[in-house]
């Protein structure tokens, strides 16, 4: 203890300097203001645009503080097949990504793939709620059906899913080239939702082996997750030659170890991910392989990636090219007469439209693969179900028009994507759950269940969330809201890929992985958007030192002295700090 | 130790010296000198001190207002437009009696843009609370320094040194470099009478309401009247451990002088070349130093001129619309002498904007000296037509 400082020297009572002879609280400086900071978790991008629902800045936060098994546990509340999506995702999560204004995307999709493949190493203790008396049917078990059995059983339900093909997946087994999602991979993210008490009837094709009245009389609910298996039509002269095929059933067929013979040169028609996965598989059975696509790259719906990698691996694209008519030649297809298209005014989807010139051209082929786009064949369900050639209509919670029937995935109008399916069945799993409880809730209630405008959270709805949000408002944090110079520049970690030339010599994985080491390094570049980490910055920069931390982590302002100057906001690196008008 | 070193390594030296504890300082010509050589003491350990870099100067003098107002021994060093961008910290300083010493290479004030020599920026600051020492050799600039850490922590008034831009700052003297021991032993490390100190929390700096701002300003005000004696204390000391000192004003070969040369900063030195010829032709011409600017010695330079007959005052500054600076504050300090005793004082503008002061040019002031009969109220600018 130093020696007391004279407070009062001298002839006259006032000390030397400007110091303070009673408490602070002798002038609350505090009561000037007219706004303060307030603590408000915000939403991560990410997050709100996760068509699954994954709280993916919380998980990666966990790995943050390198609390692997929580993350994973916290992943696998709303993801049944993160092994999956971290392989075949197109990941909008990363598109969003905040970090993309600083130096690249924090690399999700390769986290995520790392979580999945370690939760095969070390799974996640198996979930059960309480269980409840209610069967449910899920017919399907694609993505949408896998994920809507998955948070059922997760919920107490019995399950029982109806899968017509010989063994579950649907068109992640069906559609989804080896080379990009390996079969013992997805065979492990299955067995995590049997594991949940999930029984998957295979080879039972719903409506011709068993009647849907009989489901309908033996389950409380049904959920119709049959997905999109019509390839879409060109509607142009010479589609039915020999040679001409659609691009799903080629795809089926090399799926489940057929190897068809093509010819020389097969020729690819569409810009999505079948039409990709054609292209690629087709230079694996030794075709050269030329990918013809009305508009542009730009407009391209396929992954980029996937169109970097089949432009690695050797695919030629002839863009603006619309197929008019196919020739034939000695009883098969020869070539495809394409019109040569123009971009025109942008349609519905925002995408530049193409515009017929006139000209034509010709593309010599020995094998065609159409791949347009798929549609759902509806006319097996229930005369009484509403929905369009786009597929069966929905509500915010999987239902359909008819009472207890719900549906997800390709089979409805919604967007066709493994991610979206897995959301899907998630959304109607919620549905089912709320309607068999009798619990009546309103849109509020369930927007509190959402990351912003995003897909419903699990965690939230079984109140099992371990995330603790300060006073969390449903804002997106855009970059605007993100303090870049409080970060270090880290650059994004690439994927690693085989050489092209050994890639297309066989259907092995083309992408190994991201070593567990370099995932949980790309964890740490997440921004952590609106969320509080107990960075200190505020507490650093808050001028009148109004800010202190509590032994639990949480920071407190003290009102007395707190100015309102909005710097703690200003500074907070991620957003997650709020000026408000508001009195306390 | 005997090294040659020019004028702003001779500051970092005094600094070193010092045991100087956190510096913060923004570079400009003609000052980075400065900011190099302490970076360069900081970094390779053989000045302890925390550097602290910011992004201009009202940071810096922020940053050491900070440090010295938590009870530590704090530096700084600017010039010109950066002296002029810390004017609100000065009066900050020196109002909350912290015992800053820094230094202002002095340097013109633009417009026009200049980056020589004049004493404007550091005497437009006069009135900010803080003593203003003016050095003439590289000698004096490590001696000072240290000696100015002393004088400030012992009244807790800030200290600022002033060295010429170029003609000292960058020009190479030898100096005696000060013994650690020695110094240690002459300026301890800094006890402070007020601090921030967790122990004991008060808050510093709070509004004072008109029942007490002017008791402490008169406080102020008392302990600047204390400066000269303290000063003359301060470097006895130093003179009996090291066997120089400067005084607040140093009279030299005034004793019987028909006129006096008043000088601050390196023009003293050519002076003392031009009185020495003058003296060895049998003319009775001296020179006074003033060295302390602030507070003005007024009792000792009242002393030094009383019946000298005829001063010439040579500024290298003005004030705009009345004159050369140091001369009126000593018609001021002069006022009330007897008729008698007052010298006939002229006044002379020059050297602004580092133009040169040789000889010749003090030679034609004697003359111009000698042949005046009224003393200019308007001081003449010297090498200026009209």
């Amino acid at each position: 203890m130093s020696e007391s400082m004279p407070t009062t020297p001298g002839p006259h009572a006032v000390p030397q300097v400007a110091m303070s002879t009673m408490s602070t609280l002798a002038t609350r400086t505090g009561s000037w203001k007219y706004q303060r900071p307030v603590y408000h978790d915000r939403v991560a991008p990410c997050n709100a645009r996760c068509p699954v629902g994954i709280d993916i800045e919380g998980y990666l936060n966990l790995l943050r503080e390198g609390r692997v098994d929580e993350a994973r546990d916290l992943l696998l509340q709303e993801n049944p097949l993160p092994a999956v999506t971290g392989r075949v995702c197109h990941h909008p999560c990363e598109n969003s990504c905040n970090r993309r204004a600083l130096d690249g995307a924090v690399a999700i999709h390769a986290v995520e793939r790392m979580m999945g493949d370690l939760a095969h190493q070390r799974p996640a203790p198996v979930f059960k709620g309480t269980p409840r008396a209610e069967r449910v049917a899920v017919v399907g078990s694609g993505p949408a059906g896998l994920a809507c059995a998955y948070h059922l059983a997760r919920f107490g339900y019995g399950v029982t899913v109806y899968e017509a093909a010989p063994e579950a997946g649907g068109m992640l087994r069906l559609g989804i080239p080896e080379y990009r999602l390996p079969r013992d991979v997805l065979d492990r993210d299955i067995a995590r939702v049997t594991a949940h008490g999930v029984e998957i009837k295979c080879g039972v094709k719903v409506g011709t082996d068993v009647p849907w009245s009989e489901l309908t009389s033996a389950y409380e609910a049904v959920c119709i997750s049959t997905g999109a298996h019509t390839s879409r039509a060109l509607d142009v002269p010479g589609e039915n030659l020999p040679g001409v095929r659609p691009g799903l059933a080629f795809l089926r067929d090399v799926n489940s170890g057929l190897r068809p013979s093509l010819g020389e040169r097969v020729v690819v028609v569409g810009g999505g991910n079948t039409a990709m996965d054609c292209a690629r598989s087709a230079m694996r059975l030794g075709a050269k392989v030329t990918v013809a696509y009305r508009r542009t790259r730009e407009q391209m719906p396929a992954i980029k990636e996937e169109i970097e990698d089949a432009m690695r691996e050797g695919a030629e694209f002839v863009f603006l090219a619309n197929p008019v008519e196919f020739r034939e030649q000695g009883g098969r297809v020869h070539a495809m007469v394409c019109e040569r298209m123009a971009l025109g005014e942008p349609d519905a989807s925002g995408r530049r439209r193409p515009v017929p010139t006139g000209e034509t051209f010709v593309i010599e082929a020995d094998t065609v693969l159409t791949a347009i786009g798929e549609s759902a064949a509806l006319q097996n369900f229930f005369t009484d179900v509403e929905g369009s050639d786009a597929g069966l209509r929905v509500d915010a919670l999987g239902g359909t028009s008819r009472n207890l029937l719900y549906a997800g995935g390709d089979v409805t109008d919604l967007e066709r994507t493994v991610a979206d399916a897995l959301g899907a069945g998630k959304r109607a799993a919620i549905g089912i759950d709320r309607h068999l409880r009798h619990h009546a809730g309103d849109t509020a209630e369930l927007n509190a269940l959402r990351f912003a405008d995003g897909n419903l959270s699990a965690a939230r709805w079984t109140g099992r969330d371990p995330v603790r949000r300060t006073a969390p408002v449903n804002d997106v944090v855009t970059p605007d809201d993100v303090n870049y110079t409080q970060f270090r520049r880290a650059p994004r970690h690439g994927d690693p890929h085989l050489p092209s030339a050994a890639a297309v010599q066989s259907f092995d994985e083309v992408n190994p992985g991201m070593p567990e080491a370099v995932a949980m390094e790309e964890a740490k570049r997440c921004l952590n958007c609106g969320v509080c980490i107990e960075c200190d910055v505020c507490m650093i920069f808050c001028p009148d030192a109004a800010i202190t931390r509590t032994d639990g982590g949480a920071y407190v302002i003290a009102m007395d002295y707190c100015k309102g100057c909005g710097i703690c906001a200003a500074e907070c690196p991620r957003g997650a700090i709020t000026m408000t008008q508001d009195r306390p | 130790m005997k090294k040659v070193m020019v004028g702003n390594h001779a500051v970092a030296w005094g600094v070193r010296l010092a045991r100087v504890e956190v510096i913060s300082a923004y570079p400009i010509t003609p000052q980075t000198q400065v900011v190099e050589k302490l970076s360069e003491m900081c970094a390779d350990g053989t000045l302890p001190a925390r550097f602290i870099k910011v992004e201009s100067e009202h940071s810096a003098m922020a940053a050491v207002i900070g440090a010295s107002a938590a009870g530590v021994r704090a530096f700084t060093a600017s010039s010109s437009h950066g002296l002029l961008y810390m004017h609100e910290m000065l009066h900050w300083a020196g109002g909350s009696r912290l015992p800053i010493v820094m230094v202002n290479v002095n340097r013109s004030v633009g417009a026009p843009w200049n980056i020589w020599t004049d004493q404007n920026d550091s005497l437009s600051q006069r009135d900010t609370g803080w003593v203003q020492l003016y050095c003439e050799t590289n000698q004096e600039v490590v001696d000072t320094t240290i000696v100015a850490f002393k004088l400030a922590e012992s009244l807790n008034v800030p200290v600022m040194l002033m060295l010429d831009g170029f003609y000292l700052s960058h020009t190479a003297e030898p100096v005696d470099v000060p013994d650690q021991e020695l110094v240690d032993r002459f300026l301890p490390k800094r006890v402070a009478t007020y601090k921030l100190d967790t122990e004991q929390p008060h808050a510093f700096g709070a509004l004072v309401k008109p029942d007490a701002y002017m008791e402490m300003r008169w406080m102020q005000q008392e302990a600047f009247r204390q400066v000269p004696e303290a000063l003359a204390g301060i470097e006895q000391d130093w003179a009996r451990m090291f066997g120089r000192s400067y005084g607040a004003i140093e009279s030299y070969r005034a004793d019987d002088a028909e006129l006096l040369l008043v000088t601050s900063g390196t023009v003293t030195s050519t002076a003392r070349a031009v009185v020495d010829a003058r003296r060895g032709n049998g003319e009775k011409i001296g020179l006074l130093k003033i060295k302390m600017f602030r507070p003005f010695p007024t009792a000792l330079v009242r002393d030094a001129l009383r019946g000298v007959p005829r001063v010439a005052v040579l500024d290298r500054n003005v004030s705009p619309g009345h004159g050369g600076i140091f001369a009126e504050e000593l018609r001021s300090a002069l006022y009330d002498l007897p008729d008698a005793e007052r010298p006939e004082l002229f006044g002379f503008v020059l050297g602004l904007g580092g133009r040169d002061i040789t000889p010749a040019v003090i030679d034609e002031i004697i003359e111009q000296t000698r042949a005046g009969t009224v003393p200019s109220r308007e001081d003449l600018w010297v090498g200026v037509n009209p």
